[in-house]
């Protein structure tokens, strides 16, 4: 093996990464509503997830290698890389790369940590900026497009965060509130079986709409990774064993649960009856394909916990927690800047060091830190044992209520 | 700021398809579990209720297969289009 193929490995090593922590972190955008209603058990519906999204990477037959056009200038339109970046055997293109997606990864991981749903899309774009600005200047980032359509930086991230949650709101608040006029005073068994198919459908919707549309997002990169270096010159088909390699990435980590997360979206915003969980995944479903179809398209994340905080505006005597709010969409509004920070320090480290070593050191810190945060999870583990249990203690003492983390839980074992 | 421009222009379209997806089929849901919660009520048989019921959870279930079939149409690179009124799967311009 040469010192690039070693280089290479370490990307898709990586790229696979990102795509597994993609999978756990987005979980809850389709299930978190329909374990918080009991509508599936929680095991039962992060295998159905699961499968869907990886029946969905497969349905990505047609996969745009063009991924990271959208906000930097590290390839050409028809995706081959730029040529000045492949001169020396692609080194400098894999650098970037691999420092994107380690900034991508670390971010995704401490959101994980601290419960919170970002936008895992805006995370591998923040960590492509960030290693982009470090090893080509501000001129590498594509900050506003040509004008011809929705493109760059702020078309294509900025813009969609502010107005995915808004509009995903305004629809689930809709429907939540007629809903509720329209089933009020029914017996629940009347309403319980027909809520509880109405959430999984939906729910399946999302499941299999995030496998199509962030598999691909994986996929493209290591393409491009394998175009840059010499391995692969097809730009219109992707290797097989990339599908497969990012379906199975993507499944895995949907499977796995991201706990954590799921239990922020499904139990800390609002609590959820049944009737909002349907009104809640339905207009997830409906604007997340809309937007897709209409070339518009929003971050699965944005939209999910647009919809849930719409849908506790929309039931009367529901309560929100504005403070778990208020810590989402700071979340939200860091992810950009933190993961391009990280990206910007690893382009940084691996370019000082130099070659494979430094590729290697980028790579060791990426473990590094995935462990820190993995053994810092074990102190509060949350699982599906877990998942459902109350926000906030009734009984004495009580733990703050906006630190998921701290919920007292003794059961040692668990997931994610 | 023409990118201002393309997405609120983006915006108000996936907002009105949203509205009449993600909140109008669950409400013709909940009327369907209104009307089957009718047909029995009271301990007298209303087969209208039954019939419109099913009728309106059909037309969810439409709305939920032109869903999967677009996410289908779109990995094999394909689009929907409405220009005939009803879907058509045509190629991605």
């Amino acid at each position: 093996m040469t010192q690039a193929s070693v280089v290479l490995a370490l990307v898709v090593v990586t790229a696979l990464a990102f795509d597994f922590t993609n999978g756990f972190h987005d979980t809850a955008n389709a299930m978190a509503t329909t374990i918080a209603t009991k509508a599936l058990k929680p095991k039962t519906a992060v295998a159905l997830s699961g499968i869907l999204n990886l029946v969905g990477a497969f349905l990505s037959v047609q996969v745009a290698l063009t991924v990271t056009n959208a906000v930097v200038k590290i390839q050409n339109s028809n995706g081959t890389p730029k040529e000045s970046l492949v001169s020396d055997g692609g080194s400098a293109l894999l650098l970037i790369i691999l420092a994107g997606l380690v900034g991508g990864i670390v971010w995704n991981l401490l959101t994980w940590l601290l419960g919170l749903p970002s936008s895992s899309s805006h995370a591998l774009f923040g960590g492509l900026i960030g290693a982009t600005i470090a090893g080509l200047g501000w001129a590498g980032v594509n900050w506003n497009g040509d004008g011809s359509k929705l493109d760059g930086v702020v078309g294509k991230v900025l813009l969609p965060a502010v107005l995915s949650p808004v509009i995903a709101g305004v629809v689930a608040l809709v429907g939540t509130w007629i809903i509720h006029r329209i089933t009020a005073g029914l017996a629940a068994r009347h309403t319980d079986q027909g809520f509880k198919w109405g959430q999984i459908g939906s729910a399946s919707l999302v499941s299999l709409a995030h496998g199509t549309n962030d598999a691909q997002k994986t996929m493209g990169v290591i393409t491009l990774a394998l175009i840059a270096s010499g391995d692969w010159t097809d730009t219109k088909n992707i290797p097989f064993w990339v599908k497969v390699a990012c379906a199975l990435a993507i499944a895995l980590g949907t499977y796995l649960g991201g706990w954590r997360i799921i239990r922020t979206l499904g139990k800390g915003l609002v609590d959820i009856a049944p009737a909002q969980g349907m009104a809640a995944q339905s207009s997830s479903a409906a604007v997340i394909l809309a937007s897709s179809h209409l070339g518009f398209a929003l971050s699965t994340t944005h939209v999910a916990t647009g919809s849930v905080l719409g849908s506790g505006l929309g039931r009367p005597g529901a309560q929100v927690r504005w403070r778990v709010a208020g810590r989402m969409i700071t979340a939200w509004l860091i992810t950009l800047p933190a993961a391009g920070l990280v990206g910007a320090a690893m382009w940084g480290v691996g370019h000082l060091v130099g070659g494979l070593a430094g590729a290697l050191v980028v790579f060791a810190v990426l473990v590094a830190a995935s462990l820190a945060v993995w053994f810092r999870s074990r102190r509060t583990p949350i699982g599906s044992h877990n998942v459902n249990d109350d926000w906030e203690p009734v009984a004495p003492p009580a733990a703050p209520a906006d630190e998921p983390a701290r919920v007292p839980v003794t059961a040692a074992h668990g997931g994610v | 700021m023409h990118n201002l421009g393309f997405a609120l222009d983006g915006a108000w379209r996936v907002l009105l398809a949203g509205l009449l997806l993600g909140a109008g089929l669950p409400v013709l849901f909940a009327l369907g579990i209104r009307s089957l919660a009718w047909a029995d009520a009271g301990g007298v048989a209303r087969p209208a209720g039954r019939t419109l019921g099913y009728g309106l959870f059909a037309v969810v279930i439409l709305g939920v297969l032109l869903g999967i079939t677009f996410i289908v149409a779109t990995g094999f690179g394909k689009a929907l289009s409405f220009e005939h009124i009803y879907p058509t799967i045509v190629p991605k311009h």
